[in-house]
C-alpha cells in the first residue's frame, strides 16, 4: 500500500509527522477518509478525532478542536488549534481521554460535532 | 579618617546591588529558556499556517486573477492607521522598551506629517506609561499580557481592531513589538497585519488549479483562515517578544553584574590606599612628636 506523509502541528508544536497509510478526518462539511494520491483539497476542521492509520497499521487517534487541514497528493498537513493524543503507547491514557473530552468540551461550538466526538472519545475508552 | 568609613559603606552597599543584580539575571536566564522553546514551537505552527494562507491566496488569485477579499485589498491613500506596540510590563533590561517606543513614535511621526489619522493600542505597562506621560491617546490598553501571554486574551484584543477594519473604521493595521533573535539580539520587526501583506507570503510557482476548496465559497474558509492568521501572529509577536525582554534583561543584569564588580575592584584599591595613608600621616605624627621632644 502507497503510504503517504502526515504532518499534524499545533500551537505547541509538531505533534506527529510521518509516512501514514490512512488519515480519517473531521473536516466542517463532513469526514471524509484521505490515502496516498487524494485530490488536493483544503478545508475546515471541525472539532473532532482524526484517526490514523500508520504504515505498521496501528490506529492512532487524536483529539482537535478545529483548524485546518490541506490535502496534497502525497503529503497531508493538519494545522490544529490544539490536540490530544488519545491512544498513542502510554499508560495514563485515563489521562489523555479526560484530557481529550476537555478540549473538546471547550472547543465545541456546535453541539452535533460534539456529541459525536465525545462518543467516539467514550467508545475508544472502552474498546481498549 | 571618616572616609575609611565611608569607602567601607559603599563597598558593602555596591555588593549588596551586585548580589539582586547577579539573581535577576539568574531568574531571566530560566524564564528566557522556557519562553525561548515556546517561541520556537510556536514559530513552527506560524510558518505552516502562513503557507496554507499563501497556497490558498494564490489559488484564489490563478483563479479570479485577483484577489478580491476585503483582507488583502490595499488601500493606496489609507486615512486611518492603527498601531499596535507590544512593550513590556517591567523595566531594568536595558534599552528594550526603548527601542519598540522609538519605532513607535516614528511611526506616528511619519503618519502625522503625512495627514494620516493614527490610533495607538498598546500591549504592557512600560510602553502604556510612556505614552500616558506624553498625554499621547490610546484607543486600547492591556497590562499583563506581554508577562504571561494567552492566546484568548491576545486574539480578543486584536479581533476589536480586526472588527473596525471590517467596518471600515481603520485602514491599515500594524503592529510593532521587539522580538527574539537569539540570546544576545533582539530585533524590532514592523509587521502589517491588515491588509494581509503578501509580500511576506512565499508564492511557490507549482500550479495549484486543481485545489479544492471546502466548504467551497472561498470567503467561509478564507476568513477563518486570515482571522487566525492575524490572531496568532498577534500572539506569537506577544511570546517573542517576552523571550526578547528576558534575553534583554539577562544582557543588562550581566552587565550590571560586572560593573558591580568593576566597582568594588576600584572602590577597596581606594579603601586600601586611605587605609595606608592613614597609617602614614599616623606614623609622621609620632615621629614628628619623638622629634620635637629631644
Amino acid at each position: 500500500m502507497k503510504l503517504m506523509k502526515l504532518e499534524i502541528v499545533t500551537p505547541l508544536g509538531v505533534i506527529f509527522d510521518d509516512e501514514v497509510k490512512q488519515v480519517t478526518i473531521p473536516g466542517s462539511e463532513g469526514e471524509f477518509g484521505v490515502l496516498a494520491g487524494h485530490a488536493s483539497l483544503v478545508s475546515l476542521l471541525d472539532t473532532g478525532v482524526i484517526v490514523i492509520e500508520t504504515k505498521e497499521s496501528k490506529e492512532i487517534s487524536v483529539a482537535v478542536n478545529g483548524g485546518y487541514v490541506k490535502v496534497g497528493e502525497d503529503k497531508t498537513l493538519c494545522v490544529v488549534d490544539g490536540a490530544v493524543a488519545l491512544n498513542a503507547e502510554d499508560s495514563n491514557l485515563a489521562n489523555a481521554l479526560a484530557e481529550a473530552k476537555e478540549l473538546l468540551a471547550k472547543a465545541g461550538e456546535s453541539s452535533m460535532a460534539l456529541a459525536s466526538a465525545m462518543a467516539k472519545v467514550d467508545s475508544m475508552g472502552k474498546s481498549i | 579618617m571618616a572616609n575609611l568609613k565611608d569607602i567601607k559603606r559603599k563597598i558593602s552597599s555596591v555588593k549588596g546591588t551586585q548580589k539582586t543584580t547577579r539573581a535577576m539575571k539568574l531568574v531571566s536566564s530560566a524564564k528566557l529558556k522556557r519562553a525561548e522553546e515556546v517561541a520556537k514551537r510556536s514559530k513552527i505552527y506560524a510558518s505552516k499556517l502562513t503557507e496554507l494562507l499563501g497556497e490558498i491566496a494564490q489559488k484564489m488569485n490563478q483563479s479570479e486573477g485577483e484577489i478580491d477579499n476585503i483582507f488583502f485589498r490595499e488601500n493606496k491613500n489609507p486615512s486611518k492607521v492603527d498601531i499596535v506596540f507590544v512593550s513590556a510590563d517591567k523595566g531594568l533590561c536595558g534599552g528594550f522598551n526603548y527601542q519598540t517606543i522609538k519605532r513607535t513614535n516614528k511611526l506616528l511621526k511619519e503618519f502625522g506629517d503625512a495627514g494620516v489619522e493614527v490610533r495607538l493600542s498598546g500591549v504592557g505597562k512600560k510602553g502604556i506609561a510612556f505614552y500616558k506621560y506624553n498625554k499621547q491617546e490610546m484607543l486600547n490598553e492591556i497590562e499583563g499580557l506581554s508577562a504571561s501571554p494567552n492566546y484568548e486574551d491576545a486574539s480578543k484584543f486584536i479581533s476589536l481592531l480586526v472588527e473596525d477594519y471590517i467596518a471600515g473604521k481603520t485602514d491599515k493595521i500594524i503592529l510593532v513589538y521587539n522580538g527574539y533573535v537569539n540570546m544576545i539580539t533582539q530585533e524590532i520587526v514592523e509587521q502589517q497585519l491588515l491588509p494581509v501583506d503578501m509580500s511576506n507570503i512565499k508564492l511557490n510557482a507549482v500550479s495549484l488549479s486543481e485545489l479544492e476548496i471546502e466548504p467551497d465559497d472561498d470567503d467561509t474558509l478564507m476568513d477563518a483562515l486570515v482571522r487566525k492568521y492575524i490572531e496568532y501572529s498577534m500572539y506569537y509577536g506577544l511570546l517573542t517578544s517576552l523571550a526578547g525582554e528576558h534575553s534583554a534583561r539577562m544582557q543588562a543584569m550581566d552587565a550590571a553584574t560586572k560593573n558591580a564588580g568593576e566597582m568594588v575592584q576600584k572602590l577597596t584599591v581606594k579603601y586600601n590606599k586611605a587605609r595606608q595613608e592613614a597609617i602614614t600621616t599616623e606614623l609622621i605624627e609620632i615621629i614628628s612628636g619623638m622629634e620635637s621632644l629631644k
